[in-house]
């Protein structure tokens, strides 16, 4: 290594700006083709400065530099070397290619384990669905894979953390890693690789190749690694692989970050590879930064984390970058929000100089501030964490009109919700009229729709021969494409009715995005599924898209929304999690900190099946779990938080409260305690 | 509105070209449409399936493994059919000179970041350089249809733009760029251009021209919908755009394997349970 540079320093201070130099550098002054630059983030989203850097016009270029996480890193490279290791890593069939899986696909095959462990009653004593228990025991062989622990490891971590609490828990810890150990038998059994697998694979066999070794020396040069407080400690180890064949290296290190400590994340193991550096600088606040901010995210460091040191005395009010506000309903804090946001954007603030952030961003809460906003004129756009495809009503229509394609299913949708699917659909047809077709042309009994032309005058002519038109072709198509349903899998059914019928003139998706928007998600959760249980095909479709219906009905296929950048980059206000927004690292005028009272700006999500912090190679294997511990925890996440929010506005936050919660209950949650104490000391120092 | 980070590609230009209008939904709006695209959808799947698992063995083998490590993970007599053309394609394994496959370049063209994903370059001894690109077509389109398209004047264009900002060590003049599409999926044949600076030139004014076109539709709130409906045939948004045509045949020339590599990874994001 010819030199090894490690920058830190809090969000804003221009780490990622002197990155971005630093490639160009290497390029212009340097020669280096941008190809041979590994550019290092722990999320997507994070590489997100340097595309925007390296779309300009004025990029040197010549070669396209990708930002990469190691799970990419770790799948690209397995695609392309699997013929080498496929063998040695123990899979039943070497010769087959490997099928990577998504989060969702993972969730196929755990869901059989997960139902035939719930079947056993072996997870009685807690009370968590199905669909939990399958997701934390992926995020155990996650947690397992990142810091490269074995899966009897991961079981004697939790066990001995939980110490002597009560007996029931370590046999429901240790059915987990049963389900777990089944699962990734299963996965070497049919080629499959989630995202455990694949960083042990890459890990430990691929790392291992020579051949591998010779590719990474020749394909990569200097690596830059950006946001490593948010990477995981298998990501160090790699780093610390590759050191010795690289020309250059850069890190770069945010040190009031490390927000995805709770996903695995290591700040503390990463910083130790600033020892490998011969240069370590560290960046300031920049010099413009508003005092009145950088005074207040002190404050927060200092009050929440005694190792801080006190600020000092600054001539900036911390309480100047700070709005207060209290309000006895959620609605009236909403409200006061929305009237806040309009005064801002008729000032002349640009709306995506706002974000209006939440610990957790439910659905009521979305809606009301969209369509407050919207009321005025204000464009906006919400980052949608998860949620399952059956909640959305399009979503419903579908899966209502397939299980009447398929009546061989024997599954008879109540009358309801064929007269919701139909009002859905036909143009023009409004609850009232879509409740009387139904009831008239839907037995249950049989499933099956009658004829339009069959039903008395009098009621064709309340529903109207319009809509009764649009009916009978809906009603054609279905009886007409019972083959086409059993040779086709339910994710190509479901685009044929879409296409031919739904989007259709005088249908209701005629011209509706967000329906297509919709769809599109319930068809890719479709194929997804269909291509990683049935790869080689099925003669029949029709059990595969009853089981895909089913599965979706449970509950247990989530298809995750992920919200587009795309969408971000509207001008328009933003309304997130709070801990989304920080993931996209990026700097706004203003801040609306919604419920403020809610104990959730502190709480962690309860897991009882894994634990963040004990699954961490920081953590003393044996030690127990302590109150004390996780008092300290969540004192520290809430001082990375409100220190990195804080870091990343620019004229002022408006903290905003409702002293009764969305269900109705008092709140006195501790970042709102934590500002009062802080409005109370300024203002005592500032009397004396 | 294009993202900021948006990087133009053969795809996308190609798309502007056959339809202003899919330009707009597929990339500024980023709309979805889940309606079928062209048919039998499952053999059009199955077709692309082989046409990346074949892009990956040619990579894999110009990156240096063993043929008969490789060949144990083919599978299927279609694949198996390519494999064997391509181990007896002596036309490139018999050609001298350094190897790039995959190569990613990445150019300016007025203000626009274009993109291109090379299958394979081969910079020769004497600083020529070799496009190759392979074509599962099931039949063999004609040497004026890949002449019209627009990745055959973006490639080399593209290429010497690239060395230019010294990308190969020196430039690269455009005489000394040729583009080869190898017809594996149907005749086996080779489809040679050469290239010359009047071309050159006459490719970048013409991409400029399509570049310069995005940016006068951006004005327009819907974007110009093509007259051609037969690419209508072939497109996804027909009943949003309110054209009543068929569904087009997947192996007509319009589909192809395009671009195999992509960047799309799996967020780690998705497999943990987020807390909050
Ligand atoms: S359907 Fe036709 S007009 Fe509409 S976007 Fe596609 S090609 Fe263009």
């Amino acid at each position: 290594m010819k030199t090894a540079q490690f920058v830190e320093g809090p969000a804003g201070s221009g780490k990622t700006t002197h990155a971005i130099e630093h490639i160009r550098s290497l390029i212009v002054d340097q020669g280096v083709r941008p190809d041979e630059i590994l550019l290092l983030v722990p999320q997507r989203v994070l590489g997100r400065p340097y595309q925007i850097a390296f779309s300009s016009p004025d990029w040197p270029g010549g070669a396209d530099i990708t930002p990469v996480t190691i799970g990419g890193l770790a799948r690209r490279s397995l695609e392309l070397f699997w013929p080498l290791i496929a063998e040695k890593a123990g899979f039943a069939h070497p010769t087959w290619e490997p099928g990577f899986l998504t989060i969702e696909t993972a969730q196929y095959f755990m869901a059989q384990f997960v139902n035939e462990a719930v079947e056993t009653g072996v997870f009685d004593s807690i009370s968590v669905t199905p669909f939990r228990i399958m997701n934390q025991t992926l995020d155990n062989l996650s947690k397992a894979a990142m810091n490269q622990f074995t899966l009897d490891e991961v079981a004697s971590r939790l066990v001995a953390a939980w110490g002597d609490r009560h007996s029931s828990r370590p046999p429901v810890y240790r059915a987990s890693l049963d389900l777990a150990a089944r699962f990734r038998d299963h996965c070497l059994e049919n080629s499959l690789l989630d995202f455990s697998l694949q960083i042990d694979l890459f890990m430990k066999d691929l790392l291992q190749e020579p051949v591998f070794e010779r590719y990474v020396k020749r394909a990569y040069r200097h690596l830059v690694a950006d946001n490593l407080e948010e990477n995981f400690p298998v990501v160090a180890d790699f780093i610390r692989w590759a050191w010795d064949m690289l020309d250059s290296a850069l890190l770069v290190y945010d040190t009031d970050a490390g927000y995805r400590s709770f996903l695995g994340a290591d700040p503390a193991g990463m910083h130790d590879l600033a020892d490998l550096c011969d240069e370590v600088l560290a960046f300031q606040p920049l010099q413009s930064a508003n005092s009145a901010i950088l005074a207040l995210a002190g404050e927060f460091s200092s009050r929440l984390d005694s190792a801080t040191p006190v600020p000092a005395p600054s001539p900036a009010n911390p309480l100047e970058a700070v709005h207060f506000s209290t309000h006895t309903f959620y609605p009236q804090m909403i409200d006061w929000t929305v009237d806040r946001i309009s005064e801002l954007v008729a000032g002349g603030v640009s709306p995506r100089e706002i974000v209006v952030l939440a610990p957790f961003l439910g659905d009521s809460l979305r809606f009301s501030l969209a369509q407050g906003l919207e009321q005025r004129d204000i464009p906006v756009v919400s980052h949608r964490p998860s949620r399952a495809v059956r909640d959305e009503p399009a979503a419903r229509t579908v899966l209502t009109l397939m299980s009447l394609a398929y009546p061989e299913w024997g599954y008879a949708p109540p009358s309801a919700d064929i007269a919701d699917a139909l009002g859905q659909v036909i143009d023009g047809l409004d609850p009232a009229r879509a409740w009387l077709l139904a009831t008239i042309v839907y037995k249950q009994q049989s499933g099956e729709l009658s004829s339009f032309d069959a039903i008395e005058a009098r009621a064709q002519q309340r529903i109207t021969y319009r809509a009764g038109e649009r009916y009978e072709e809906l009603r054609q198509w279905l009886v007409d494409s019972r083959d086409l349903a059993a040779s086709n899998p339910p994710d190509v059914f479901i685009s044929y009715l879409f296409g031919e019928v739904l989007s259709q003139p005088g249908f209701g998706y005629h011209a509706d995005l967000d329906a297509g928007r919709v769809v599109a998600e319930l068809v890719e959760s479709a194929r997804k599924f269909r291509q990683t249980l049935y790869p080689h095909g099925i003669e029949d479709w029709s059990s595969v898209s009853k089981e895909y219906v089913t599965l979706v009905r449970k509950g247990l296929l989530a298809a995750l929304y992920v919200a587009s950048w795309h969408a971000e980059d509207q001008d328009a206000v933003f309304v997130s999690p709070a801990y989304t927004f920080l993931m996209r690292n990026r700097q706004v005028d203003y801040q609306f900190w919604l419920d403020i009272g809610s104990s959730h700006w502190w709480e962690r999500l309860e897991q009882p099946l894994t634990h963040p912090y004990v699954l961490s190679r920081n953590f003393p294997a044996g030690q127990i779990w302590t109150d004390d511990l996780e008092y300290a925890a969540r004192r520290e996440a809430l001082r990375r938080l409100v220190v990195g929010l804080a870091r990343r506005c620019r004229e002022g936050i408006f903290a905003v409260a409702a002293q009764l919660g969305e269900q109705g209950y008092e709140q006195q949650g501790p970042l709102l305690l934590l500002l009062e104490q802080l409005g109370r000391q300024v203002d005592a120092d500032g009397a004396g | 509105m294009l993202p900021s980070d948006f990087r133009f590609s053969q795809t996308s230009l190609q798309d502007y070209v056959d339809c202003p209008r899919r330009f707009q939904l597929r990339y500024v709006d980023a709309q979805p449409w889940p309606a079928v695209q062209s048919q039998p959808v499952l053999e059009r799947e199955r077709h692309l399936d082989l046409g990346t698992r074949f892009h990956r063995l040619v990579e894999r083998h110009q990156l240096g493994m063993e043929p008969d490590t490789l060949a144990r993970t083919v599978d299927d007599p279609q694949l198996q059919a390519w494999w064997s053309a391509y181990l007896g394609f002596d036309y490139l394994h018999t050609m001298e000179g350094e190897r790039f496959p995959e190569f990613r370049a990445s150019v300016d063209i007025e203000g626009h970041r274009v993109v291109v994903a090379y299958d394979l370059l081969v910079l020769r001894p004497e600083g020529n350089v070799v496009i190759l690109d392979w074509k599962t077509h099931r039949w063999p389109p004609s040497a004026e249809w890949f002449a019209a398209r627009m990745q055959s004047r973006l490639y080399p264009l593209v290429l010497v733009l690239a060395a230019r900002r010294g990308v190969f060590g020196a430039v690269v003049r455009p005489e000394q760029v040729s583009l080869v599409y190898w017809l594996v999926g149907s005749s086996g044949d080779v489809v040679e251009f050469a290239y010359n600076e009047a071309q050159f030139e006459s490719d970048l004014s013409y991409v400029g021209s399509v570049l310069r076109g995005v940016d006068r539709e951006s004005a327009r709130e819907e974007w110009f919908k093509t007259a051609d409906e037969a690419q209508c045939r072939l497109c996804e948004y027909r009943s949003l755009c309110g054209r009543d045509v068929e569904i087009g045949a997947f192996d007509q020339f319009g589909i192809d394997v395009g671009n195999i590599v992509s960047d799309d990874v799996v967020l780690f994001e998705d497999v943990s349970e987020v807390g909050f």
